[in-house]
């Protein structure tokens, strides 16, 4: 069948051979082999290289990091997208309109999300918007984390949208009396409660797992010892999440928005016990963000136990010739890398990998 | 020229039928052309049972299930049920389903939906003082709550069982887990895990 007439490497490694896209961004149509472990998408701005890049990343996750819209992923004036790979042993495909979704893994249409997911691979994205990691608000810091705990721990994904929904429904609750129905609030609180313990768990441990690859990262890049911490700093105090809401009534009241909870999370980074974001400095802050985003991968790794498809938008552009060779000798070993970049010496003298050039959304094979 | 469109007669019934939940505009037309060509014979009867709807079918002031006009609920006036145990449930529908395992052979209660404040459907839109009324003067004793097991279903059961234990009533949630007469294979990650959550000894 299927799996007879695949390379035979492709049943151990898991990992993406071909991708191929349809009415995707600006993608008619494009077909890409992979390499086991390096491919390099070079070409000039606006070509179509991170297109091609967050096609993968939503084939084996089905979101994209650039956007949360869908319509946005379609060809201009088409309908429908169509993205194919063939990931380990397994073809899997994504067609999206904007109202349909259609999944298959080897032909045999899924009609849920987890099991399609369940079959496909685990995937880290790094790009520019990685500094955001330190400069920019908690949104950024708890995105990482549910990105990674979502990927590995059972239960958190849905978890996650149960107190997000009940977190909305609360909030509109206190908003829109001027005599607050506190049992209709508290209905809401209940279902958050059981759901920030499963959050609150996932993240303290993923937190826990996040700390030692970072370090040992960060420690590679910089070819120094810098002290790095991570903690959790948790939007509510230990103990049940219900009864510190009845203690915020006074509060609620005057703010009328949910007072605590782990959507006030937090993901303090540190280097030498001092806040990274207003201390370290920008090449610091850059080796930070890739740091954590290798610890990613590697916390990945070890829970998944396999390695996550890299997908690095334009990152070595940004590095000067020391830093990128470091970079490269620290990815996780064995994992595939999809490399974006607007061209230099370096590509050329890769060894194992497959380059294209990339030009006006269509594909040319270097080498 | 303008351009050719059915008889008004014709795109107003199309107009009220694709109004109707599930009915898109061309699942409407289709209909509306069947009742025009073979359909013919049928439109009387149904024109009657549309009417019929309106002016003979009332809503039971103490359950909330349908009656006929004029006669006694048919629930309600049972004397054979038990009047200790209510079981609230969202829909009319959900109290036949329930009625077809014969499992149950107490009082209902239909709520007429369910808790969403993002839908604007607050407690007031909803018979649960009603229920409140009618569980003390039943009186009963126990009250399940056969509610959906969704963000909105849970709030709802929620927002019951915190009123009704303030009056000192038991109250039960339905259990979720195995379907009956199936295997582990069958059962999806969440149901298993709240299987496992609910389980008894033997």
């Amino acid at each position: 069948m299927e799996r007879q007439r695949l390379d035979p490497r492709c049943l151990f490694d898991l990992m993406l051979s071909r991708i191929e896209a349809r009415d995707f961004r600006c993608f008619e149509h494009v077909q890409a082999e992979l390499h086991p472990e390096t491919t390099v998408l070079r070409g000039r701005n606006a070509q179509g290289k991170t297109s091609l890049l967050e096609a993968a990343c939503v084939l084996l996750r089905l979101q994209s990091p650039r956007t949360s819209t869908r319509t946005d992923l379609i060809r201009h004036g088409q309908a429908s997208f169509m993205v194919e790979g063939v990931h380990g042993a397994d073809t899997l495909r994504c067609g999206m309109s904007a109202r349909q979704r259609r999944l298959a893994v080897n032909g045999a249409v899924m009609g849920r999300s987890g099991e399609y997911l369940k079959e496909s691979g685990v995937v880290v994205w790094m790009d520019h918007g990685d500094m955001n990691l330190l400069r920019g608000g908690a949104e950024h810091r708890r995105r990482y984390l549910d990105f990674t705990a979502s990927q590995t721990e059972r239960g958190y994904l849905d978890a996650l949208r149960t107190y997000e929904r009940a977190l909305r429904s609360r909030n509109y609750v206190l908003k829109r009396d001027a005599q607050i129905n506190w049992r209709h609030a508290d209905a809401y609180a209940q279902i958050m409660d059981k759901a920030a313990e499963v959050i609150w768990q996932a993240r303290n441990e993923l937190v826990d797992a996040t700390l030692e690859p970072a370090r040992r990262a960060l420690e590679a890049l910089s070819m120094g010892k810098e002290e790095l911490g991570v903690r959790l700093v948790r939007g509510a105090e230990a103990g049940g999440l219900f009864e510190q809401l009845v203690d915020q009534r006074e509060q609620e009241q005057r703010t009328r928005t949910t007072a605590v909870g782990p959507h006030r999370d937090d993901l303090w980074i540190g280097l030498h016990e001092r806040d990274a974001g207003s201390f370290a400095s920008e090449g610091q802050q850059r080796s930070l963000s890739v740091a954590l985003k290798l610890a990613q991968a590697r916390v990945l790794e070890n829970r998944r136990g396999e390695a996550p498809l890299l997908l690095m938008d334009d990152v070595f552009g940004e590095l000067d010739a020391t830093r990128r060779q470091l970079l490269m000798e620290n990815l996780p070993q064995g994992s595939q890398r999809v490399v974006t970049t607007t061209g230099g010496d370096w590509v050329e003298q890769q060894k194992d990998a497959i380059i294209y050039d990339v030009d006006a959304g269509s594909l040319k094979l270097v080498k | 020229m303008a351009a050719l469109e059915y008889p008004a007669p014709i795109r107003q019934l199309i107009w009220q039928l694709k109004s109707l939940p599930g009915i898109g505009p061309r699942s409407a037309e289709r209909l509306v052309l069947w009742l025009l060509s073979t359909g013919a014979t049928q439109a009387p009867q149904l024109a009657d049972a549309l009417k019929a709807l309106g002016s003979s079918v009332e809503m039971c002031e103490a359950c909330g299930f349908y009656s006929e006009c004029g006669t006694q609920c048919a629930l309600c006036s049972d004397d054979r049920r038990q009047r200790a145990v209510v079981c609230v449930v969202e829909q009319a529908a959900d109290v036949l389903r329930l009625e077809r395992s014969g499992a149950f052979r107490g009082q209902y209660h239909v709520l007429g939906g369910k808790l969403s404040p993002l839908d604007n459907v607050t407690p007031e839109d909803l018979r649960i003082a009603p229920l409140l009324h009618r569980v003390r003067d039943l009186p009963a004793e126990e009250v399940i709550l056969a509610l959906s097991s969704d963000v909105e279903g849970e709030a709802t059961a929620n927002y019951i069982a915190d009123l009704l234990r303030r009056a000192e009533i038991k109250v039960t949630r339905l259990a979720q887990g195995m379907p009956a007469g199936g295997g582990l294979d069958h059962v999806d990650e969440m149901t298993l895990f709240r299987a496992l959550e609910g389980r008894r000894t033997i």
